[in-house]
């Protein structure tokens, strides 16, 4: 293309009157390698849109329900797995009892024994109480020697 | 409209929904999460989407509306955009080497008011028409063509106070 038509239409271009193919045709001159030096100017401004256009997103789509819903049961099904994980581990690291419940075990026993001691002697104690029953027999026949001498005064009289 | 159907819509201008986010917010980061965004409300809200004449369209005003949210929250945030754009500025460099001019020339429309960048990304990057523009832009094509016409002045401008700067 002529010189002087690219530098009309770098005019128009300036003034936004141009159309996309004459824009085109722009682009295409100053794609070339041979530009007179008084445009070379111009050269840097086509070139950087050129570029400009080359860059892409590089992040995917990630905007769905379902992977969303995909996603939420895999947390779900790796949270429950943790806390049965864990349920058990818990399970296997306590099989006893805890140092706290031990001791509280042993005062049990250690009572347990006591009282044990205790019932025995009162049980000896009850034992030797049997005894009180003949001594109260006994009084009971005092009752009767009394009754005797009472009807033995009333002869003497 | 189920998921496969969508993605066959959205897919061929996700590109085009980065690139106009990156335009303005200048992290790549931030632009993939406008984008992310942006195509989950349209999935959210696909039964109006196949009702719209020009669903690109849409998504596109959609982003720019999200982009400028964000950007006057951040203003109001007071919070700087962190750029962190390295990995992609390799990539670029690796498919054409990016001269001096072309890297000022990104530099320039970085600089340059909302606006502008958009109209620029819209028309002489992605290549819209200007119906399409006055569409996405919820504005008429004389208003376009002007502001454009601004755009292009300013980055040429700049571009030759660069160089005289730069010879001189």
């Amino acid at each position: 293309m002529e010189l002087v038509n690219i530098e009309q239409l770098l005019e128009a271009y300036f003034e936004g009157n141009t159309t996309l193919a004459q824009e085109r045709e722009l682009r295409t001159f100053f794609s070339s390698s041979e530009i007179p030096p008084h445009l070379a100017l111009y050269q840097s401004m086509f070139q950087s849109f050129d570029l400009a256009k080359e860059e892409t997103s590089q992040r995917k789509i990630t905007i769905f329900e379902s992977k969303k819903r995909s996603g939420f049961w895999n947390y779900s099904i790796a949270a429950s797995l943790l806390i049965a994980i864990g349920v058990t581990a818990y399970m296997i690291s306590q099989p006893g009892l805890t140092s706290e419940e031990e001791e509280a075990l042993v005062a049990f026993n250690k009572t347990k024994e006591i009282m044990f001691l205790f019932s025995e002697n009162l049980n000896e104690g009850t034992s030797s109480i049997a005894h009180l029953d003949e001594f109260s027999k006994g009084i009971s026949y005092l009752s009767v020697i009394n009754q005797f001498n009472e009807s033995k005064n009333l002869i003497l009289k | 409209m189920d998921q496969k159907e969508f993605l066959a819509t959205v897919l061929p201008y996700k590109d085009k929904l980065y690139r106009l986010a990156k335009r303005l917010l200048v992290s790549s980061e931030e632009a993939e999460d406008a984008v992310q965004e942006v195509l989950l409300k349209l999935w959210l809200g696909k039964d109006n989407f196949s009702n719209y004449r020009n669903p690109e369209a849409f998504a596109v005003t959609m982003t720019k509306n999200y982009c400028l949210d964000r950007l006057k929250s951040k203003q109001a945030a007071n919070l700087k955009i962190v750029h962190s754009n390295y990995q992609n500025d390799d990539n670029l460099q690796k498919k054409i080497e990016v001269s001096d001019g072309v890297q000022l020339v990104f530099k320039i429309m970085e600089s340059l008011p909302e606006k502008q960048r958009i109209i620029l990304q819209l028309r002489d990057v992605e290549q819209y028409d200007f119906e399409e523009i006055a569409e996405m832009l919820d504005s008429n094509e004389t208003t376009i063509r002007v502001t454009l016409s601004r755009a292009r002045k300013a980055v040429r401008d700049k571009l030759i106070k660069q160089y005289n700067y730069g010879v001189s």
